[in-house]
């Protein structure tokens, strides 16, 4: 089983690569972290659809709601990782840190760097900070604009999965939110 | 050995040194690291300050609860299957099972990656030896991530289970 991944064109093209390019090796590491995320937003959805305290009605697209918000973050920090690891910013950013500092190993700690950097980029601040911070006012305002016709729902305990659901809060974008804002 | 640049200032290399030992950690490591440390210290705060929830006191403690426990509660997960998975991992590679085609063609006069060879001071015999740990240390990381995926439906199972204990238990008083 493994040899054949060993063996393969695409694999040692892929080691070739990763080898020799700094911010193609960051770049794969976000793409990874990214990708337990997706499997997460994937699960959720899942979870969402066959949650028979959400109304049958409903169930699509709230659940629709959960996949979009999943992948709306995951293109979000790919952008930004992706950004963070340009050569030439990683360069300027090394150079104004580090033009002092001695290494036994230079290569391997400016991968390191460039790694360290685009991940906390995307895995934290993007996802951690930007995305709930700006999912709260977003989803207010395609609430106002696009789904007003949704009826609202009085029963509180029909959205009970929901960590934040009040009477007040029944709407389905509201919902959404505190999800985002409150993510797994 | 060759050391580049002259001149160190203290803190930057203290935050260079503190860099070559982490990255030792390798990718798929230092991602859940990242990773956990966001959830740990960025997302409790983020529930508990976020300018735009207008929740009950209560819920965001709950909800901020939750992130540092599942975050502790991973990492050990991750860290600890990490670890039995790179050994296993070596293993195999000692039994001469893990052969890359990239470390196969360069035992028989091909190319080596120019970044291996510099790192090696020129010595093909070396870069050879520097190109299997490196291709290893890649194959690592990505049969990391797909067990890290793996992990993700028990962990959260475990982590649901007991967070509601723990904020049962932090937010008592205040309940009483």
């Amino acid at each position: 089983m493994i040899k054949p991944i060993t063996q393969s064109k695409i694999f040692n093209n892929h080691l070739k690569r990763v080898i020799s390019d700094d911010a193609f090796a960051a770049k794969a590491i976000v793409v990874c972290s990214v990708m337990k995320d997706v499997f997460a937003y994937s699960v959720r959805y899942k979870t969402t659809m066959e949650n028979k305290k959400i109304p049958e009605k409903r169930r699509p697209f709230v659940a629709a709601m959960d996949l979009a918000s999943g992948i709306v973050t995951a293109i979000a920090q790919i952008a930004v990782g992706f950004s963070i690891a340009n050569p030439k910013l990683q360069n300027a950013l090394w150079n104004k840190m580090f033009k002092n500092a001695q290494f036994k190993h230079i290569d391997a700690a400016k991968k390191s760097f460039a790694t360290i950097l685009a991940l906390i980029g995307s895995g934290v601040i993007t996802e951690r900070i930007i995305v709930p911070l700006m999912a709260t006012p977003f989803a207010a305002f395609m609430e106002r604009k696009f789904f007003k016709h949704i009826p609202q729902d009085t029963n509180n305990k029909k959205f009970s999965n929901y960590p934040f659901s009040t009477p007040a809060k029944n709407s389905v974008f509201k919902n959404f939110i505190s999800f985002r804002t409150n993510k797994i | 050995m060759k050391i580049h640049s002259v001149s160190p200032i203290k803190f930057n290399q203290r935050v260079a040194n503190s860099l070559e030992k982490f990255s030792e950690q390798g990718g798929e490591k230092i991602a859940n690291y990242i990773n956990a440390a966001g959830k740990f210290a960025i997302a409790p705060l983020m529930i508990l300050y976020n300018p735009f929830t207008k929740e009950p006191k209560e819920n965001k403690k709950w909800a901020a609860i939750k992130q540092p426990v599942e975050a502790v509660i991973t990492i050990a997960a991750q860290i600890m299957s990490l670890n039995l998975l790179y050994k296993g991992i070596d293993k195999l590679a000692q039994k001469g099972k893990l052969n890359f085609k990239l470390v196969q063609d360069a035992i028989k006069g091909g190319e080596i990656p120019k970044a291996v060879m510099q790192a090696s001071g020129g010595d093909r015999a070396k870069a050879i030896k520097n190109l299997q740990k490196t291709c290893l240390d890649i194959f690592k990381d990505r049969a990391g991530t797909i067990l890290t995926i793996a992990l993700f439906v028990p962990v959260l199972a475990i982590s649901n289970r007991i967070f509601p204990v723990i904020a049962d238990l932090l937010t008592k008083d205040n309940d009483d």
